[in-house]
């Protein structure tokens, strides 16, 4: 007996442990792409890497299968140096924090190029300080390799003026030599690396650097007029050879666009107005030459302030400040920018969106700028190319106090950093190796960051230890999620089981008893028709019939926070739906069994005997007729757990099935995972219970 | 010898007619077996004939007439999309039944639930006949295999094979086979078992046969008949996983007429007036498997009842 039982749990551990592997192989294997479905579809490659390395998603599939099963928080504690503890906040949630040699809980996050450190006090509450001294030199040997190769490049940057290009060259040479003496201990080195790295440091601007930041942000088409860029379009398409050819109805179109270009200047400039309104007149009566001829060189100046400006912007983007400043001088530069009414009509607009623009990462150049659209106005150009001009200086000084800032950042060694961080993940933090990393920052979207974390470790006690991890769909754990799920699902189960159970059986009896007559083939017909529709049909038809036609109860369920026994008439239909579908297969198993058992030579000799018959049916037959459906019962689990799935998913029932299916449709790798092992459990747990009744019921086997 | 032979053919002849004529007196004698066919029939009809028996294709969409009841020109109403429910009905039997689209213009005779039955047997009878012929170690490795696909829950088994490949006909193909490989594998082994002990097999092993030709031309022909049987079961089945996946958004992808996935979109409609939608495609599955069931059922009692 007791061999047999071992025999059969050892068995069931085996399968637990295939079913597990399986699981996790064939989610792997999923084409299908969780970060594409958490971010949308529209997400870039590298957004996707640094995703998949966040969720810790990137590691080999037989790592993630031990930290999925055993926990993650070894390797992370490993790596820090540190022990890593999990805690529960006053709130419940659960938080993973390092632990001091004192016992005191501590975590990091990074705040710009700063370290910095939270210590968790004794009433819950949290104390932040800067932590810089626990950066470590990140391995020197790739870290001269990378600063030669960054010497190279300093030597060709265009942005920098010689005399900064100077400086910081003296002190990478230094930095570089302070590399190649002391190659191994980090705290030697990091003594040694202060003096050039804080004179590196002395030579970012960091007012400068945060403008930086703001000229990258601006959009492209900010000093692209829509409507002008219109009217240029049409001039272009009227001078085109093909012009003579062109449809009424595309006239039409072009004079409608001229009017508009005309309204968004309306007041700003007449005579560029009239002219455009006089071009659209023209077209609307079919006169091309005329339209042609008055849009002529108005609109050929039109294109060269438009396009000037929009390099202009560009350049800001892309940290060419010189291009940028050059664009500001011809601006300013009579012999270049000559203004004659149609630029003067464009250029108020376009620098005043420029002005504003500018003026978010740098206030002083943006005041700058905006006399000198007042100036343009008001007509006087003289004084609005003096204030161009200014500008242009202004901005040229800023320009290369940005790029020595920048150059000087990239030429200090890089360092790393193993901490806990405040999302529950250990994280390698690296800053100076110059890398972009994408960061979800709440609120503001995806952002680019270069430095800060490089590596993730997502934290995690592992299945056998009760914690099967996050949830990628709700950023929750799975554990919480899963045992209501699970809870609710085994209420409708049970409730289910509780009815069909005595129903069937008897059933079955009266149907096996009376094997062959009219009321045995209802039962037995009508109960095949049950048990194999498929279950979204029979809740269909009830709904129809119960909700739609009768409106007795409601056709769908709705529990918010409550359990699902405190709104008990939303049970109904799913528990009808189960009953149904279980019925006609417990009726025929047990309508067979007993058919047979009555047939027995046993029975007969009973009946023979004299005995009556209801003495001969309760006393002999039943208790032999019930042991195979039973076992037949406990090993249709796996059936009646499907049956569930599309239960929940009909009424829209929260249960462990639509829970799974949610997940699997996501890729929730966590989720499924989890779900899949409890669900197993179940089923294979239910095999073994069935055996060991079969065992109690049946005494050949029990007394073998 | 040329004269005896003809006339034992001649006597082989009326035998084999008198057989064919006791099979089929078998169906008509049960009348449940006989309802059971000709609902069978009316689905394989109507999927056949199916681009004869509608004006529209089953992606035409009407406009001005969504979710609508039965009328003259919809017999049956119209969807949400104001697609005609008869038409998507019949080209969805046509579906399951008797084509197998496999790519956007490809698809092959023999419809998407008998070709997971088909696929299930082919791969399911080879493991069973190895394990209930060859033995030993070999049994044990295929029989551990068996236990743990027979422990997965099947709507689990179904969800992940699909989230994995993707959803498409054949995938649903492949599901259904999947996940009908154990229960084959074990029917064919236990079969395999019994018949391993009869003397042609021994007769065969001493000729010196190849351990395949014994498994598939020996052993396989000699076990047929339970195989048949279960076989037709299993259509019902696969109908039955092919309707379940559809429902559950794991079965062929929209547009494509597919039973399960109309329930499924249908029923978002019913309580706000339009039951049809959900309601037809309810009733088509499951008077087929109904139908399959009631002609498997009837045949098995009354074939039992002549033996």
């Amino acid at each position: 007996m007791a061999k047999f039982f071992i025999r059969r749990l050892l068995l069931m551990l085996l399968t637990m442990v295939i079913v597990s592997v399986a699981v996790f192989l064939i989610t792997e294997a999923a084409p299908g792409n969780v970060a594409r479905n958490v971010l949308g579809i529209h997400i870039t490659p590298e957004q996707e890497a640094s995703f998949l390395n966040q969720q810790g998603l990137d590691e080999p599939m037989y790592e993630r299968y031990f930290n999925w099963l055993f926990g993650s928080d070894w390797q992370a504690s490993r790596k820090i140096g540190m022990p890593v503890r999990q805690i529960t906040t006053e709130d419940g949630f659960k938080e993973w924090w390092a632990v001091n040699e004192d016992g005191s809980l501590i975590r990091w996050k990074m705040g710009g190029e700063d370290l910095l450190v939270q210590r968790r006090l004794a009433d819950g509450g949290v104390e932040e300080s800067l932590d810089n001294e626990r950066w470590g030199v990140k391995d020197p040997v790739a870290e001269i390799e990378r600063l030669e190769e960054y010497r190279a490049e300093l030597l060709e940057n265009e942005q920098l003026t010689e005399d900064d290009r100077q400086a910081i060259l003296q002190e990478l040479d230094r930095i570089l030599e302070i590399l190649r003496e002391n190659s191994r201990d980090s705290d030697v080195l990091v003594a040694a690396l202060a003096g050039p790295e804080g004179a590196l440091e002395a030579m970012v601007d960091p007012e400068a650097m945060r403008s930086q930041g703001t000229f990258q942000e601006i959009a492209e088409d900010v000093a692209r007029d829509d409507k002008l860029m219109q009217a240029i379009l049409v001039s272009q398409s009227l001078s085109a050879p093909a012009a003579d050819e062109l449809e009424k109805s595309d006239l039409q179109t072009m004079a409608r666009q001229l009017d508009k270009a005309a309204d968004e200047i309306q007041g700003v400039n007449p005579t560029l107005e009239g002219r455009l309104r006089q071009a659209a007149e023209s077209l609307k009566v079919e006169d091309i030459a005329a339209a042609r001829e008055v849009m002529g060189d108005t609109v050929s100046a039109l294109n060269e302030v438009i396009g000037s400006l929009g390099s202009f912007v560009e350049a800001l983007q892309m940290g060419d400040y010189r291009q940028a400043v050059a664009v500001l001088q011809d601006l300013s530069d009579p012999a270049k920018t000559p203004l004659d009414s149609a630029r003067l009509a464009v250029l108020p607009s376009s620098l005043e969106a420029i002005g504003e623009a500018v003026e978010d990462a740098s206030p002083e150049i943006g005041e700058m700028l905006l006399p000198a659209v007042e100036s343009l106005r008001a007509g006087n150009t003289e004084e609005a190319r003096v204030a161009i001009g200014e500008a242009a200086q202004a901005l040229d000084e800023l320009g290369r106090t940005i790029a020595r800032g920048d150059a000087a950042k990239g030429a200090r060694v890089a360092r790393i950093f193993w901490g806990v961080d405040t999302q529950n993940r250990a994280v390698r933090w690296e800053k100076g190796t110059g890398k972009v990393v994408w960061r979800l920052i709440m609120g503001s979207g995806w952002m680019a960051f270069s430095g800060g974390p490089a590596e993730y470790i997502p934290l995690q006690k592992g299945l056998l230890r009760g914690d099967p991890g996050l949830s990628l769909r709700t950023g929750r754990p799975v554990a919480d999620l899963l045992f209501t799920r699970l809870r609710n699902s085994l209420v409708l189960a049970g409730i289910a089981f509780v009815i069909v159970m005595p129903v069937a059986l008897i059933l079955g009896l009266i149907a096996g008893l009376n094997e062959g007559k009219a009321l045995d083939r209802i039962l037995s017909v009508g109960g095949m028709m049950f048990s194999v529709t498929p279950e979204f049909a029979t809740g269909i038809f009830l709904i129809l019939i119960f909700a739609f036609w009768l409106d007795l109860v409601p056709g769908a369920t709705v529990f918010g926070e409550k359990a699902p026994w405190e709104r008990p008439e939303m049970l109904i239909l799913p528990v009808l739906t189960l009953t149904l579908i279980e019925l006609g297969y417990v009726l025929r198993i047990t309508r067979a069994s007993m058919a047979d058992v009555m047939k027995a030579p046993y029975i007969r000799t009973a009946f023979l005997k004299g005995l009556p018959y209801w003495r001969v049916v309760f006393k002999h037959a039943l208790r032999n007729a019930l042991m195979a459906p039973i076992t037949v019962i406990m090993l249709h689990v796996n059936w009646l757990l499907g049956g569930i799935v599309v239960v929940e998913v009909i009424f829209g029932y929260p249960g462990l099935g639509s829970y799974l299916l949610d997940s699997a449709l996501f890729k929730d790798f966590n989720a499924i995972e989890a779900g899949a092992i409890v669900l197993v459990a179940v089923a294979v747990g239910t095999q073994l219970l069935a055996d060991i009744i079969y065992t109690f019921l049946n005494p050949r086997i029990r007394y073998a | 010898m040329a004269v005896s032979e003809q006339a034992m053919q001649k006597a082989a002849q009326p035998s084999r007619l008198q057989r064919l004529w006791e099979g089929l007196s078998i169906l008509f004698a049960s009348k449940v077996a006989m309802v059971g066919l000709l609902i069978v029939l009316f689905w394989v009809f109507v999927a056949i004939f199916a681009p004869l028996l509608t004006p529209y294709t089953p992606t035409e969409q009407d406009y001005v007439a969504q979710n609508q009841g039965p009328s003259r020109a919809h017999p049956l109403g119209t969807d949400d999309l104001g697609r005609d429910i008869w038409s998507r009905l019949i080209y969805g039997a046509r579906v399951v039944l008797v084509i197998l689209p496999i790519g956007e213009d490809f698809w092959i005779p023999g419809g998407t639930a008998i070709w997971g039955v088909i696929l299930g047997l082919l791969v399911g009878s080879t493991l069973g006949l190895m394990g209930g012929y060859l033995g030993g170690w070999v049994d044990e490795i295929v029989m551990r295999i068996l236990d743990a696909m027979m422990a997965f829950p099947v709507i689990l088994l179904y969800m992940i094979i699909i989230a994995a490949v993707g959803a498409s006909a054949t995938n649903v193909v492949l599901a259904i086979a999947i996940v009908g490989i154990p229960g084959i594998a074990r029917l064919v082994r236990s079969l395999a078992l019994d018949i391993r002990t009869r003397d042609y097999i021994r007769a065969a092993e001493t000729r010196g046969e190849s351990v395949w030709y014994i498994m598939f031309v020996e052993i396989l022909p000699n076990a047929r008949g339970p195989i048949i049987i279960d076989a037709m079961l299993r259509v019902g089945y696969a109908i039955f996983a092919m309707g379940t996946l559809g429902f559950l958004g794991l079965g062929l992808p929209p547009p494509s007429p597919d039973w399960g996935s109309m329930v499924a979109k249908g029923r978002q409609f019913i309580l706000s007036g339009s039951p049809w939608a959900a309601l037809w495609p309810s009733i088509a599955i499951a008077s087929l498997v109904v139908g399959l069931n009631l002609f498997a059922d009837g045949l098995r009692e009354e074939s039992l009842r002549y033996q």
